[in-house]
């Protein structure tokens, strides 16, 4: 059995779940288990609704208050107790901070391996293999977990989409597990969980983002990147000269000193590329860059680069996109 | 019956002088010794020309500071005549009737006449002009003080005019004599004690701008924390400041009107000092935000005249805050850029290697190689930049240099040590030093004068000496046969950049390229060896407002630049550019932007 630990939090299911149940179904077509999804916490029920509608054989909700607040003890403690009793094969999890938390003290309480960060299953030789990032993403492994299971695998946030995940002609059954859990072994006392300063707009968090600079001449020519980024359902940003100017507001500024952003898709109108905006954009997939300029050290680092005049190529794209 | 009432007041008057002083040796004494008298020659010839000719006094206020060498001057010359009415009065010994005496009093009338001359000026000058640097109010201690030293000229002058004996002449001497005492009394508690501390401060401060030796972990130095760890040259710039307010003029964060004023630094040193508050922290004494405001351009350190050094005061600070954690947010990104990646941006270092093959640059080695160009984070990442690199290439290959650069390098070290992250400086140097020591490296030219100082005066600290150039001044020297290009073809603005004017005082050099090569140059307010910082050093290039309030600092420079009228700024440092390159692109402005190298190049590519 390969089971999925969710994640939720007040009842909110944490979206990266689905991508590990996406996961979880991909490794399922190798060693042909059966997939249970394991939902803990004290509101398990809401959650575990939702997630019945995918392809699985079954949902296991594991109510205790020693998951509620999370903490390290009280995860390891129910989750090594469920583990003995459905004995699955593979458990599989999403590679969130609370996942990277709690899972090396789990297989270690267990004595058993734990690959962390995959990013896609693989068959090797009628074995799982697990494909992880190693040297920052320099090279891939392969990694064929040893010895006795169950084999711990987290997979990373990003690598499946959501709606990758298989949905089943019926909803799955859920049921309740009981575990015991002695609260007094729980060492951590947790305060309520940090909130950072909300941010109105979370840049870092956007697939595509179109982006202008000086380039772009005045405000009122903001509107056309605008229609660019809602034609491609892209957010909008901007660097330091035209938050600088109150073009846009400053919480849409990229670079060293605003939101350092990693989407799929840069598009950079009209942006020199001075390194304090570089910095705070190298993590982007695809960068690319219309600027008059030729020199534009903008140019270095984009994937793809169209020299001339943004006001010609935007609305011929808008155009593209739309059609 | 006159001499015993004399031997009275003058008792008083020096005691009270000597009880004042006690306290402020005391407070000197007390403190972590950081007296150093390396270097005599320099020293020596610092305390003729700055002390003896007055030149630092005149240099930045040629009026007001001759007036001031006047009054020095006098106060020398009297030294004698003074000492001789004491001795007089006190029946030690009369030798007011020698004739050698008659002559030195009649000597004395030239000095006599400018002193009165040069302190009626001042005086006008405190009370009724009142420039902003001497503070907003008129203190009235310096009106006493100017009337005291105008009393005891014109008493001087008038022992010509009155019989001796005479109860006019009597009252006359009195006058004189007690002037002398009071003013004793009064002036260690006074900024005019600079009179007596200043040729020792000046004496005593470090040759080397920005000085700031390494802490040792092995003794557990963390920096400055609280007031008691003030070291004693710290505390005796403290008690020299003569109020003149040079440093708070020239400093480019008051400037653009935030809140650090470097003269304040040390007054609230001073008065901390003497509230015996010695385990109040740092931080408070002069407030965390003010600390991190300091783009350590060191105009303060290097305009002031009586010897104060105001970066060990600032960084040594910052060294306590980040020793317990309290660097602002924007340094914690860029430090953990340097512990992951080595380098500010956060970079990886695969981006370098591939400019280095990119620019068919060789790898290092002494036997082929001359010099070794050291490229700099700038020179390693950041793209715009790299294209003055290319053009320094460019000239090294036309005029045969053998170059080559190492194949990895780190940041110097330099946001690190300005801002007190000395661990993070220790580690970063000693991991360099033993690369370019392995690489067999003997001499260095760099296009980044942050790193001309770190490698150069920093990596000596450790023991490590290596000759390291400036790349305007190495192609200055390069191309000094080229013949010059006969007309002016260009009118640009030189902006010198603190690290190569101020702190390596290499300012005839860019200046040299670009006229040999066709530049009219109009010069903006601030240059050369006293230039108006970009805002970039000390850390404040990852604050995006330079830390608040006022303006940016860039934003004040470039308007600056902008009012020479030249179309073009020409640029000699990579972060220079990057910031007035940004306030540039924040006003909207259409001026040029050329880097020397560039510019140089470009100009001699033609005829090569």
């Amino acid at each position: 059995m390969i089971l999925v630990i969710a994640e939720q939090r007040g009842g909110k299911l944490n979206r990266a779940t689905w991508e590990t149940v996406a996961g979880a179904q991909q490794l399922a077509g190798v060693t042909n288990a059966p997939i249970a999804i394991l939902v803990p916490g004290a509101s398990a029920g809401t959650v575990a609704g939702e997630l019945a509608s995918a392809q699985v054989k079954e949902v296991v909700t594991v109510e205790s208050p020693a998951l509620e607040p999370y903490t390290p003890d009280g995860f390891t403690a129910a989750f090594a107790a469920a583990i003995e009793q459905l004995s699955p094969a593979h458990v599989v999890l999403p590679h969130t901070y609370q996942t990277r938390d709690f899972a090396p003290k789990l297989a270690a309480r267990l004595d058993r391996a734990l690959v962390t960060d995959v990013t896609a299953v693989k068959s090797v030789a009628g074995d799982a293999a697990f494909v992880r990032p190693m040297f920052q993403g320099k090279l891939t492994a392969d990694v064929v977990p040893q010895g006795a299971g169950p084999h711990f695998v987290t997979f990373q946030i990003g690598a499946y989409r959501v709606d990758q995940a298989a949905k089943g002609a019926a909803a799955a059954p859920i049921r309740a597990l009981t575990v015991n859990v002695d609260a007094a072994a729980i060492r951590e006392k947790p305060e309520a969980p940090f909130q950072q300063a909300k941010q109105a707009v979370d840049l870092s968090q956007a697939e595509r983002i179109v982006s202008v600079g000086r380039g772009i001449k005045e405000q009122a020519n903001i509107e056309v990147a605008q229609k660019l980024a809602a034609a491609l359902g892209a957010e909008i940003a901007a660097s330091r000269p035209i938050c600088d100017a109150g073009w846009l507001p400053m919480e849409r500024q990229v670079g060293s000193s605003g939101q350092t952003v990693a989407p799929k898709l840069y598009l950079a109108l009209g942006i020199s590329g001075a390194i304090q905006h570089l910095v705070g954009m190298k993590g982007s997939n695809t960068v690319v860059a219309i600027n008059k300029d030729p020199d534009a050290p903008i140019f270095e680092i984009a994937d793809y680069g169209i020299v001339g005049d943004l006001f010609e190529i935007v609305p011929a794209i808008i155009e593209a996109v739309k059609g | 019956m006159q001499t015993l009432a004399f031997w009275i007041l003058f008792l008083a008057g020096v005691g009270a002088f000597a009880a004042q002083v006690a306290t402020r040796v005391r407070l000197i004494a007390a403190a972590p010794n950081t007296f150093s008298t390396t270097d005599l020659p320099f020293r020596i010839n610092r305390f003729l020309v700055d002390v003896v000719l007055q030149r630092q006094t005149i240099r930045e206020r040629p009026a007001a500071g001759l007036m001031h060498a006047f009054v020095f001057w006098g106060f020398v010359a009297f030294a004698g005549y003074t000492s001789v009415e004491f001795l007089r009065g006190l029946g030690v010994v009369d030798l007011t009737h020698t004739s050698w005496f008659e002559a030195y009093r009649l000597a004395l009338v030239p000095f006599a006449s400018a002193v009165l001359l040069g302190i009626v000026y001042l005086l006008i000058r405190r009370a009724f002009v009142r420039p902003i640097a001497l503070g907003p109010k008129v203190s009235l201690e310096s009106v006493v003080i100017a009337l005291f030293i105008a009393t005891l000229m014109t008493t001087f002058l008038l022992t010509f005019r009155l019989e001796e004996d005479t109860t006019a002449e009597r009252v006359n001497w009195w006058t004189h004599m007690l002037v002398i005492l009071a003013f004793m009394a009064l002036i260690p508690a006074s900024k005019h004690f600079h009179l007596v501390l200043s040729p020792i401060t000046v004496f005593l401060k470090s040759p080397e701008l920005g000085n700031l030796p390494n802490l040792d972990f092995e003794k557990e130095q963390v920096g400055l924390e609280t007031v008691k760890d003030l070291g004693s040259k710290m505390r005796l710039d403290a008690f020299t400041c003569v109020e003149c307010g040079r440093c708070q003029v020239n400093c480019p964060a008051w400037g653009a009107g935030k809140e650090l004023n470097p003269k304040a630094i040390i007054l609230q040193t001073q008065d901390a000092l003497l509230a015996g508050t010695i385990d109040t922290k740092l931080g408070e004494v002069y407030s965390e935000k003010v600390l991190w405001q300091c783009t350590t351009c060191g105009a303060c350190e290097n305009q002031c005249p009586v010897g104060i050094e105001h970066l060990p005061i600032l960084i040594g600070s910052r060294r306590g805050l980040v020793s317990n954690g309290e660097a602002p947010e924007y340094l914690g990104a860029m430090y953990l850029n340097l512990e992951r990646r080595s380098n500010i941006w956060g970079l990886g270092y695969d981006q370098r290697t591939k400019f280095v093959q990119a620019a068919q640059l060789e790898i290092f080695d002494p036997v082929k190689h001359d010099v070794l160009v050291w490229l700099g984070c700038a020179g390693s990442f950041d793209a715009d930049f790299q294209k003055s690199l290319r053009s320094l290439f460019s000239i090294l290959r036309a005029k045969q240099v053998k170059f080559g650069v190492l194949a990895k390098e780190r940041c110097n070290g330099d946001p690190a040590k300005r801002t007190g992250n000395e661990y993070m400086f220790q580690e970063l140097a000693n991991g360099n030093i033993e690369d370019l020591k392995t690489a067999g490296v003997k001499k260095i030219v760099t296009s980044c004068p942050h790193c001309v100082k770190t490698i150069g005066a920093d990596y000596a600290k450790f023991g490590y000496r290596v000759e390291i150039t400036h790349s305007s001044v190495f192609v200055e020297e390069l191309l000094r046969s080229e013949p010059s290009l006969a007309a002016a073809r260009d009118t640009v603005t030189f902006h010198d950049p603190c690290y190569l004017g101020r702190y390596a005082g290499k300012t005839d050099e860019p200046r040299a390229l670009l006229t040999r090569f066709g530049a009219e140059i109009r010069e903006p307010v601030r240059n050369r060896d006293n230039p108006y910082c970009c805002g970039a050093g000390g850390g404040l290039l990852f604050a995006d407002k330079e830390e608040e309030p006022g303006s940016r600092i860039s934003d004040v420079r470039f308007k600056q630049l902008q009012d020479t009228g030249a179309g073009t700024v020409v640029t000699a440092c990579p972060f220079c550019s990057i910031m007035l390159k940004g306030a540039q692109a924040s006003a909207g402005a259409e001026t040029q932007f050329v880097d020397l190298m560039t510019f140089v190049d470009g100009r001699l590519q033609p005829r090569a």
